[in-house]
């Protein structure tokens, strides 16, 4: 066992560190869909033409190719810049991108591949629906097959960025005769179609994130089905476990930052003495410590998780320790701050962008419920790692 | 001892609460989010006239003249049906006025007329008999006839600053509107020293009972949800991830109501270890009330996270309340400082 980086991964490190100090957006991010969309895709298509792109896509696919180690370097130095989360490309990047390179078409794949990675279009996730969404594989949106098309109609909801997205990775399902795993498709949907309406959300945090979307005799074409009609619930499995991998580091050192800057807030404000600083008080001053500690525990089991990567393709189950933990983590350390803070509490202050503490107060609630709840998590850890009766 | 809502109790509450479902429903936080006040000037005057601010009150004020425990189960239910306005700073200021003998603004303010917002000091300042000053938290006070200010020490109402030196600061709840003021020293037209009439112990009985009405409409919610809502076939709170969730927060709920009434009979029948009890009801329903909301919001799923949804409006109003008439961190340090419960 060893914490030691190659000669060529600390010359990468330097790489990355450079790359980004020159390159990274001056700008702040807009609050619109339209300018989001903007401020991501340009930021996207930068790393492009840089070179970074798809930092854990193989190469064949237009991807950097990066090993896990490289990969965990890329997601620290651009946390560690405190650059935007990958946000409206997410999905792109992450999910439905990594899916069509596991289970996607020849010509899928050369269709939309380079398409995410020049930064041209954002995609979004249409899975959940207003009755299934722990329980996903219940979902209901209907697809009947006509001539060579499908024909969609139903309803989707919590769909982040759908707003500004060109393309959706939507489940549907085809057969509703057998088991409900059974008879899911999925496919890919342009989200300019007619007969799809968006619906933005307000959430608690203030923002217009997420959308209801509604289909209404959607036409899409069989060819852009991937992994074969009733085969979609295998496809979808296929990359949930991405948003586990090492994407998922950039979470990680975001909240040390976010740590760090609670700890320089509470050394230069007032605390509940109203004389000394907040970090005087003993009881803050342990609280913050040990979300040192925590956080620093959380570094750990991500390295070893990606090690555990190194040695065998699929993330295992274990991926689901990582975000729970990071779950109560951010809730806990944005729920101390609002202790900090005092009285500011009151205040609705700056958005979240801007690291106002009360909005990464409430934007910590979404942390639990968004990409599978931490009950879910509690069940699948308990089911599946420590493989418990059920 | 009787620590249980008498028949005339739940009657007078049941008309309270009727009122607020009919005329106030929650839905109004959202229909005023761009106006200065968060209650219309209509709809409170009717709260006035049906003695929201006044039950606690003596009848030669314009009052019901009921007890504390009468205003603390009213301002429980006030809290757990979100109820937007000024209630607390009404409710003391028509005090304050009856204590200093000033029976028309007692009444002026006991029917609405006139409108008392809250000032919290922040920071450093002076709040005594002879003048008032320092930086300010204005609570609902956006076209207010008078502010209240409430020490350990004593109460007062000033008139407000005028508009250009007020600052309006987005808050963080939809329901609560909050604004800045930097006072130089200013001569209160009313004082009532905490030997005559202890206000700040009221303060305290009704903002705990407040955010125990809070914890307990989450929990309620929470629980409904639980057994309605489906995956899996069958309603989550068969899960007994959910279920657990649930109880805690039942059992929050319980402990926090519990102990808002018996600080309120404490103050009533002048227990010697009043300011005890009051301290820990306010620590306990505070805590109960975010927490609680917290779970809720969780149980709520994607729901739980919109904007659309009720459960954050329960989170923010419980971390405004928190806030006023004693900071959870001075109150838990006074707590340490008092002597044994008797
Ligand atoms: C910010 C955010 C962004 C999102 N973005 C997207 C997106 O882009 N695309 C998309 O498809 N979806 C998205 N979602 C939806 C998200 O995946 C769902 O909200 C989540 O899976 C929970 O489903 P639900 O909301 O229906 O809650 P429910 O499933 O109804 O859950 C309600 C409560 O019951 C609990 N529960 C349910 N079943 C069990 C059980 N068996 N055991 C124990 N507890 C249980 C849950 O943990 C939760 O506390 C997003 C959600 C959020 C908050």
């Amino acid at each position: 066992m060893d914490l030691d980086f190659t000669e060529d991964q600390l010359d990468f490190r330097e790489r990355v560190r450079t790359w980004l100090a020159e390159n990274k957006p001056r700008d702040p991010r807009p609050d619109d869909p339209q300018g989001v969309r903007e401020f991501d895709l340009a930021w996207q298509r930068t790393q492009w033409e840089g070179g970074w792109a798809g930092i854990s896509w193989p190469a064949e696919y237009g991807g950097r190719g990066a090993t896990l180690a490289e990969q965990l370097i890329w997601y620290e130095e651009y946390a560690a810049h405190g650059l935007p989360s990958i946000d409206a490309c997410f999905v792109g990047q992450s999910h439905a991108g990594p899916t069509l390179i596991t289970r996607a078409s020849a010509e899928q794949k050369s269709f939309h591949l380079p398409r995410i990675l020049r930064g041209e279009d954002i995609w979004c996730q249409g899975f959940s629906e207003p009755d299934a969404g722990s329980d996903l594989a219940s979902l209901r949106t209907k697809a009947v097959v006509d001539g060579d098309e499908l024909i969609v109609t139903g309803q989707k909801v919590w769909t982040s960025f759908a707003a500004s997205a060109d393309y959706q990775e939507l489940l549907v399902r085809t057969d509703d005769s057998g088991t409900k795993h059974k008879g899911i498709t999925w496919t890919v949907c342009d989200m300019h179609s007619p007969g799809i309406e968006v619906r933005p959300i307000r959430t608690m945090e203030g923002g217009a994130e997420f959308c209801e979307v509604f289909y209404d005799e959607v036409r899409i074409p069989l060819s852009n089905v991937v992994g074969g009609l009733g085969n979609g619930w295998s496809v979808a499995m296929s990359t949930l476990a991405f948003e586990r991998g090492t994407a998922f580091t950039a979470s990680q050192v975001h909240l040390a930052r976010i740590v760090e800057d609670l700890i320089d807030y509470a050394r230069d404000h007032v605390g509940p003495d109203r004389r000394r600083p907040a970090i005087a008080d003993d009881e803050i001053a342990r609280r913050l410590a040990r979300a040192r500690a925590d956080v620093a525990a959380l570094r750990a089991m991500t390295y070893v998780g990606i090690c555990r990567s190194m040695q065998s393709d699929t993330p295992g189950p274990k991926g689901s320790m990582l975000k729970l933990h990071y779950a109560d983590l951010h809730k806990d350390v944005s729920a101390l701050a609002m202790e900090i803070v005092g009285p500011e509490a009151l205040r609705r202050g700056a958005d979240r962008h801007e690291q106002g503490w009360v909005g990464n107060y409430l934007h910590s609630f979404s942390s639990s419920i968004g990409g599978g709840t931490s009950e879910i998590q509690r069940n699948i850890i308990g089911d599946r790692v420590l493989g418990l009766p059920r | 001892m009787d620590l249980l809502p008498s028949e005339e109790q739940l009657e007078l509450l049941s008309a309270a609460s009727e009122f607020l479902t009919d005329q106030q429903p929650i839905r109004t936080l959202r229909d005023r989010a761009g106006q200065d006040c968060a209650v219309d000037r209509a709809q409170w005057a009717a709260g006035c006239d049906i003695g929201l601010l006044t039950l606690g009150l003596a009848e030669e004020y314009g009052g019901s003249g009921r007890p504390l425990d009468d205003e603390a189960l009213l301002f429980r239910e006030l809290g757990g049906q979100l109820a937007p306005g000024p209630y607390i700073a009404g409710a003391l200021g028509a005090r304050v006025a009856a204590a200093c003998g000033d029976a028309q603004l007692a009444a002026r303010i006991g029917s609405g007329e006139e409108w008392v917002g809250l000032a919290e000091l922040r920071g450093d300042g002076e709040i005594g008999p002879d003048r008032v000053k320092g930086t300010f938290d204005l609570v609902d006070a956006a076209d207010c006839d008078h502010l209240l200010l409430v020490t350990e020490e004593g109460a007062a109402l000033l008139p407000p600053p005028a508009a250009e030196q007020v600052t309006r600061v987005e808050a963080i709840d939809p329901g609560t509107r909050l604004a800045t003021t930097t006072l130089a020293a200013t001569e209160p037209t009313h004082w009532v020293p905490a030997e005559t009439e202890r206000l700040a112990d009221r303060a305290l009985v009704l903002s705990a009972a407040m955010l125990a009405g809070l914890a307990e409409a989450t929990s309620e919610l929470a629980t409904e949800h639980a057994a309605t809502r489906e995956q899996f076939g069958r309603p989550i709170g068969v899960n007994q991830a959910v279920k657990h969730a649930c109880v805690d927060m039942a059992v929050r709920a319980e402990a926090a109501v519990s102990q808002a009434l018996f600080a309120s009979v404490s103050v009533s029948s002048a227990r010697q270890d009043v300011r005890f009890q009051l301290l820990a009801a306010k620590s306990v329903a505070g805590r109960a009330a975010i927490d609680n909301a917290a779970s809720c919001i969780q149980l709520h799923g994607g729901m739980g996270f919109t904007a659309e949804h009720d459960t954050h409006l329960y989170l923010k109003r419980a971390h405004v309340l928190d806030h006023l008439f004693a900071e959870p961190a001075d109150v838990l340090a006074e707590l340490l400082t008092q002597g044994a419960a008797q």
